[in-house]
């Protein structure tokens, strides 16, 4: 086993609290309650603070580290298709494409879940619109990026689950 | 050597963009007729307007997962053209270092003579040797004698002509020992990101 530390405590906190919000916003609390406003205003908190670590932070968190690339994409979706095995440390290329989706839905649903309250935008239709389909693709996201991390798991044996609670990824002896 | 795989390097990329495309407004679909039916109940199937919208909802799905199966396997062919290519080069290679040890060509010899396989002129190889052109005119004068040719398009000839009368049972030792390129295609890729 080879192991290494690529999380750091920042990001897997970031990752957790994320997940816990969205799903109490999501599944939970009542969406027009003075608490669902809060939680709100605490993801789209969350999501500035990881762009600015994503500038300042450590190695692997950084965006220099897993740039959006189209090239990279094909190539992991290529290893997909022939069954290769590549190794990527930090985060895959398709992972990034991920990141960079929901990190932007993110604030796309906090923005106009925002508007909704203020007084130049409320009572208007298209603020509430946006803020259901911006839910709805971040959803559809969240679901797509927990079957990639299953898949992705059981395809190149590395524990990707245990690796955001750890911070430790342990790859495969070749 | 051509790249017969760049000119159609463009596709999966658009294909990809197309299904991202698709599958947000899949997502957008497929939350209106879930809201529908928490609205109206499953009664609703039964309207005309509401049945085709459903279908077609489906119909959008369906196609983005065939979407992506045929990706994956343009993917698949993608590899295995580029495997076979790779082949291909180690072979010429290898009947072309074949001929240059039966001619028992000096490592500078050899050097030049690949340079002149390469298709580089005198001023060439000189430049890129950093020798003077007599030296090298020295070396092909050398590599001619020993191969027995007269001028370059003689002895691309000979290699050429070595190489399209091999039959496929007499490939070389490294082409034969590589995995078959559609079932065996397990390199394991080790590229560190």
């Amino acid at each position: 086993m080879d192991t290494v530390k690529v999380w750091d405590p920042l990001v897997r906190l970031f990752h957790w609290s994320l997940v816990l919000a969205f799903a109490a916003n999501a599944l939970v609390i009542d969406d027009d309650s003075k608490l669902h406003q809060w939680i709100g205003y605490g993801i789209v908190g969350l999501v500035l603070l990881r762009l600015c670590w994503g500038i300042i932070g450590t190695r692997y968190a950084r965006f220099t580290a897993f740039p959006p690339s189209m090239s990279g994409a094909i190539e992991q979706l290529g290893d997909i298709a022939t069954g290769r095995k590549s190794i990527h440390v930090g985060h895959t290329p398709l992972g990034a494409l991920m990141i960079y989706n929901l990190l932007a839905a993110l604030l796309v649903v906090g923005l106009s879940g925002y508007l909704m309250t203020t007084d130049a935008f409320w009572g208007l239709k298209w603020p509430e619109e946006l803020h259901e389909i911006a839910v709805g693709w971040t959803e559809a996201s969240v679901v797509m990026h927990i079957l990639a991390v299953i898949y992705e798991s059981r395809r190149t044996r590395v524990n990707l689950p245990r690796a955001m609670i750890t911070g430790y990824k342990q790859f495969p002896n070749r | 050597m051509v790249d017969l795989t760049r000119a159609k390097s463009r596709i999966p990329a658009t294909i990809l963009v197309l299904i991202a495309v698709q599958a947000f407004c899949a997502v957008f679909f497929v939350g209106d007729v879930l809201a529908d039916l928490r609205d109206v109940g499953m009664g609703s199937l039964a309207e005309l307007h509401f049945g085709i919208e459903t279908i077609a909802t489906l119909s959008l799905v369906a196609a983005i997962v065939i979407e992506l199966q045929v990706l994956l396997r343009l993917l698949r062919r993608k590899a295995h053209l580029e495997h076979s290519l790779h082949i291909a080069g180690a072979a010429v290679q290898a009947v072309i270092d074949a001929h240059f040890d039966a001619w028992a060509l000096s490592p500078s010899e050899r050097d030049v003579a690949t340079f002149l396989v390469k298709g580089l002129s005198t001023a060439e190889i000189a430049q890129m040797r950093g020798n003077a052109e007599g030296t090298i005119k020295a070396h092909l004068n050398a590599i001619y004698r020993k191969s027995g040719t007269r001028s370059r398009s003689d002895l691309l000839s000979l290699i050429i002509d070595s190489l399209m009368t091999r039959d496929a049972s007499a490939g070389t030792p490294e082409a034969a020992e590589q995995p078959h390129p559609v079932t065996g295609f397990q390199d394991p890729g080790t590229t560190r990101s």
